[in-house]
């Protein structure tokens, strides 16, 4: 079912690692702050804001965007139906109207949903947002030339699989309806409860038809947020934003939009924006990165200075690193052995080669460890802080390897400290006390996705991670242990081959649920029971550390993204 | 190894066909005379006995490269080693890495059997097949020394770095790390030896007791091994003593790259790339592999200066520290009577020697230059 979208969500898994592999991932304690630095005042309007990038906005087509929760400098120019709400911490995590005046209305089981528009919404350029410039956006991410964002809209629109969107296919797409210009009903092919989520992100943003010119939409998108595009250089490298002067507060609860201008500049090596967010000096006072984490030296220079560690914001992103087993290569058919390994692995180690305490959180559990998630703690095979060698060794005995086993373990080259062999040397380091020698293969990035995630050339014993589309169990547990979703012949992400009748019913049993905290209580279960397979060893979740200028305020980090939210700071 | 070839020579059956059978001890008090080159052999001598040394010295220290030691680390800090000066205790010498907490001088001397093993490998396979290429095509005929010239000629105008790049990313990780990256840097890296010798062999082929030797109806296989190649061995082991240093900063780039030994085989050049965002927060994390490249790189470059100057003095660079000039001509002049036999010929050949000198000196600079980069990396 996700062969249609194969590319798409390859391309997903790439983004999302992107905007990690930026700097080290790192956790730490789990006390968001939400504190504003460079003063008490209140925040003001005015200045400029400076975003010091690594990466150019290379798309900024709303169709291209593969975005959790609409992105962040994309959000100030996409408004979208509904959008994440924008608070520190778990309360970040909720989903809430944006263009809509509420987030959505299902009926007949979850299938269809509608929405209403808010009245006097205007785009950059005066001219009324109506709900067929939804259906348009929505329709030209259907296109060849405009693929990039998310998978879900082709496998739950009536007619989506098939759509080749409105260059090709003028008619459009019957199963999205606008009756009038304030409304829209989306007709989905089977329950979705979580229909709103998807909802934030940028292609459903309005796209005027007469406005739109194809692949070079990008270089000056129609805003209907708080900032417009003003300039846009070398593919993204250089952005300038000014107010949209149409845009009005009124309508948008989320977005504060202090600053006058933002003014992006990307390309940048991720030491030196460290380097100039740390001293901070004229521009960079006032400056932000939307991609750039600080690394674990970095962080060792940052907590010896008290003035600069209070200028580091801490963040959750949905994210796990974990051991992935092939059940279908010996030995880890055999469940003992998976167990074994489970209870060898020294955590502590792993989570100090991915960064210190302070940049990662050991995992037991699948699902990240956010209410929004539905986190459920569990840990079935508990191995403490540093591993439990003797009560592997007990299994491998009973599995009949009295005299322990010798194992490949594939990792890539990336230098992510994720699935990188910083994390692969501490792991056989801590499985050679439970008797389980370990063979590193390390394979060039681009080689490891592939074998990972094709069924034929799958290993057996491989590092693995995987981020959320927005934070709910659903788009972390479906991919990966729906039966119903193993790829004989493309990117296959249920990696445990595992196809389970109770675990498929229950997964579109949740589907139809649009009680969130009910569904999310659900998937926390189910991550519990599938968790007794040991089809993978969870390993750590990130903890993301960012810098900010002295003069930057009003610091916003939800649980939904865990990085600094862009529309809530204020430079004056 | 040079004293082995040089060695091997004096006892050379051909009295005319050796640069004097005092070539030897010539060659000793030559090099005795020039104290730069003393202490650098001394420093590679020293060096060496580290690597060789490396599991005894580790376990005086009662440490090994690969075990982690998660209690001398800040976990919080980003795992930056606790204590003053990078973890420094009667336990561990000098330190311990950041975010694991592993042995640093473990890692160095193990590092420096990688480091020396994978340099001195590489260049025995570069200099045979050199020599081999390059007598070949001399001896050949005009077919043969085309084909083998031409040859040459592309494997000196291909780039080492990307082409060891694009054959280590190939080759499947189970061959033995270290003797891939030796092959892979000798085997791509041996033209300018092969093109020495042609010339040099091309000389003396010419020589009158070479002649000599073919009328008296000596095989091809027989001159060259018994009248060619004791008068090659000079160029040959000068050009393979500043072939070792380049070797070194080849392995460490590519270890640097991600492509040399894997982990957790230690390396110097592996070291440095993982230090290198520690500049800041452990210092010395940084400065023991670079400064032990340096140590390494330099030290065997001014050896490989001194026995040039002292196979060949009169190619000996004016502006080198201590190559002790004065004392060297009077060693020469007390000498003088044991060359004179060899006058004519030794014109010749210090004529492709200084040539084979000239092409040194220029990889030299770029071997020194990417040895001080190593350093500032």
């Amino acid at each position: 079912m996700r062969q249609p979208s194969v590319i798409a969500r390859r391309v997903a898994a790439a983004s999302v690692t992107l905007v990690v592999a930026a700097g080290a991932a790192a956790c730490g304690p789990k006390d968001n702050d939400a504190k504003g630095a460079g003063g008490d005042s209140k925040p003001q309007k005015g200045g400029t804001l400076t975003v010091l990038n690594a990466n150019p906005q290379e798309d900024f087509d709303p169709a291209r965007l593969y975005t959790s929760g609409g992105g962040n400098v994309p959000s100030l120019v996409f408004r979208t139906l509904t959008t994440r709400n924008r608070e520190s911490g778990a309360a970040g995590a909720k989903v809430v109207p944006d263009l809509a005046t509420d987030t959505g209305r299902p009926s007949e089981n979850a299938t269809v949903w509608t929405y209403t528009l808010k009245k006097g919404l205007k785009y950059e350029d005066g001219t009324p947002i109506t709900s067929a410039d939804i259906k348009y956006g929505i329709e030209r991410s259907f296109a060849a030339e405009l693929s990039g964002g998310a998978p879900y809209l082709r496998d739950w629109l009536i007619g989506g699989a098939d759509y080749q969107g409105p260059y090709k296919d003028k008619k459009g797409l019957a199963s999205i309806e606008t009756p009038d210009d304030l409304t829209i009903v989306f007709h989905l092919n089977k329950p979705e409860g979580e229909f709103p989520y998807l909802a934030t992100q940028t292609q459903f943003t309005p796209v005027p038809k007469a406005k739109d010119k194809g692949t070079k939409y990008e270089e000056h998108p129609i805003s209907s947020g708080p900032y417009k595009v003003v300039k846009n250089e070398n593919d993204g490298e250089r952005l300038t934003l000014e107010r949209n002067t149409y845009w009005s507060a009124a309508t948008d609860a989320e977005r504060k939009a202090y600053p006058d201008k933002i003014d992006v500049r990307s390309g940048l090596d991720s030491s030196v924006i460290n380097q100039r967010l740390s001293a901070s000096q004229a521009a960079d006072a006032a400056a932000v990165t939307t991609d750039t984490n600080l690394g674990p030296a970095e962080l060792a220079k940052v907590t010896g200075d008290k003035a600069l560690a209070a200028r580091v914001g801490t963040g959750h992103f949905g994210y796990t690193n974990y051991i992935a087993f092939n059940p279908k290569v010996k030995p880890f058919d055999d469940p003992k052995v998976r167990q074994a390994i489970a209870y060898a692995v020294d955590r502590s180690s792993v989570i100090n080669a991915a960064g210190g305490s302070s940049l990662a959180e050991a995992a037991t559990t699948y699902l990240p460890n956010q209410k929004s998630f539905g986190y459920t703690p569990y840990d079935h095979f508990p191995a403490g802080a540093s591993g439990n060698p003797a009560k592997a060794k007990e299994l491998l005995k009973e599995a009949g390897h009295p005299n322990g086993i010798t194992v490949t373990l594939t990792h890539s080259n990336d230098k992510d400290f994720e699935t990188s062999p910083e994390i692969a040397t501490a792991l056989q380091d801590a499985l050679k006390k439970a008797g389980i020698t370990v063979k590193l293969q390390g394979l060039e990035v681009n080689d490891y996705k592939d074998k990972i995630h094709s069924v034929k050339s799958e290993p057996g014993f491989f590092l693995a991670h995987w981020g959320a589309d927005w934070p709910s169990g659903g788009p972390f547990l479906a991919p990966i242990f729906d039966g119903r979703q193993i790829v004989k012949d493309g990117a296959n992400f249920n990696t445990g081959f595992l196809d389970d009748k109770s675990v498929n019913g229950e997964i579109d049993a949740i589907n139809k649920l649009t009680n969130l905290d009910e569904a999310a209580q659900r998937w926390g279960a189910l991550d519990k029971k599938i968790g007794e397979q040991a089809l993978t060893v969870p390993l750590f979740h990130p903890v993301y550390k960012r810098l900010y200028g002295s003069a930057v305020k009003n610091i916003v980090i939800s649980d939904w993204t865990g990085v600094l939210d862009i529309s809530q700071v204020a430079v004056k | 190894m040079s004293e082995a070839i040089v060695a091997s020579q004096a006892p050379g059956t051909d009295l005319a066909s050796v640069p004097g059978a005092s070539g030897a001890r010539q060659f000793w008090r030559r090099l005795r005379t020039q104290r730069a080159a003393l202490v650098a052999a001394g420093v590679v001598a020293l060096l060496v006995l580290l690597a060789l040394a490396a599991p005894l010295l580790t376990a005086i220290e009662g440490q090994d490269p690969t075990t982690y030691h998660p209690s001398l680390i800040d976990s919080a800090r980003g795992g930056v080693p606790v204590g003053s000066f990078g973890g420094v205790s009667g336990d561990h010498w000098l330190g311990v890495e950041p975010q694991t907490g592993r042995d640093l001088f473990a890692r160095l001397v193990y590092g420096a059997r990688v480091s020396l093993g994978v340099a001195l490998g590489a260049t025995v396979v570069q200099v045979l097949v050199g020599v081999v290429v390059g007598v070949a095509a001399a001896l050949g005929n005009r077919w043969i020394d085309q084909l083998l010239s031409r040859i040459t000629d592309i494997f000196v105008a291909m780039p080492l770095m990307i082409m060891s790049l694009a054959l280590l990313a190939i080759v499947p990780s189970s061959f033995p790390r270290p003797l891939l990256v030796a092959f892979v840097i000798g085997l791509i890296a041996w033209g300018n030896t092969a093109k020495i010798v042609r010339a040099q062999t091309l000389t003396l082929k010419g020589l009158d007791y070479v002649s000599a030797a073919r009328l008296s109806g000596w095989n091809t296989w027989r001159i060259a091994r018994r009248e060619l190649l004791p008068g090659l061995a000079a160029p040959v082991i000068t050009y393979a003593a500043l072939l070792v240093p380049m070797n070194i900063s080849a392995e460490a780039a590519l270890s640097f790259l991600g492509v040399g030994v894997k982990p957790p085989t230690p390396s110097w050049g592996q070291m440095l790339t993982a230090a290198n965002v520690w500049y800041q927060a452990a210092p010395q994390y940084l400065l023991l592999p670079a400064g032990a490249l340096l140590v390494t790189v330099l030290a065997l470059t001014v050896l490989g200066d001194g026995v040039r100057t002292a196979l060949d003095p009169r190619a000996a660079s004016r502006l080198r520290v201590g190559t002790g000039r004065k004392r060297e001509a009077k060693a020469d002049a007390d000498s003088k009577k044991a060359t004179a036999d060899a006058d004519s010929k030794k014109a010749t050949a210090d004529a492709s020697a200084k040539m084979a000198a000239t092409e040194a000196d220029s990889k030299k600079a770029t071997a020194d230059a990417s040895a001080k980069k190593e350093a500032e990396a």
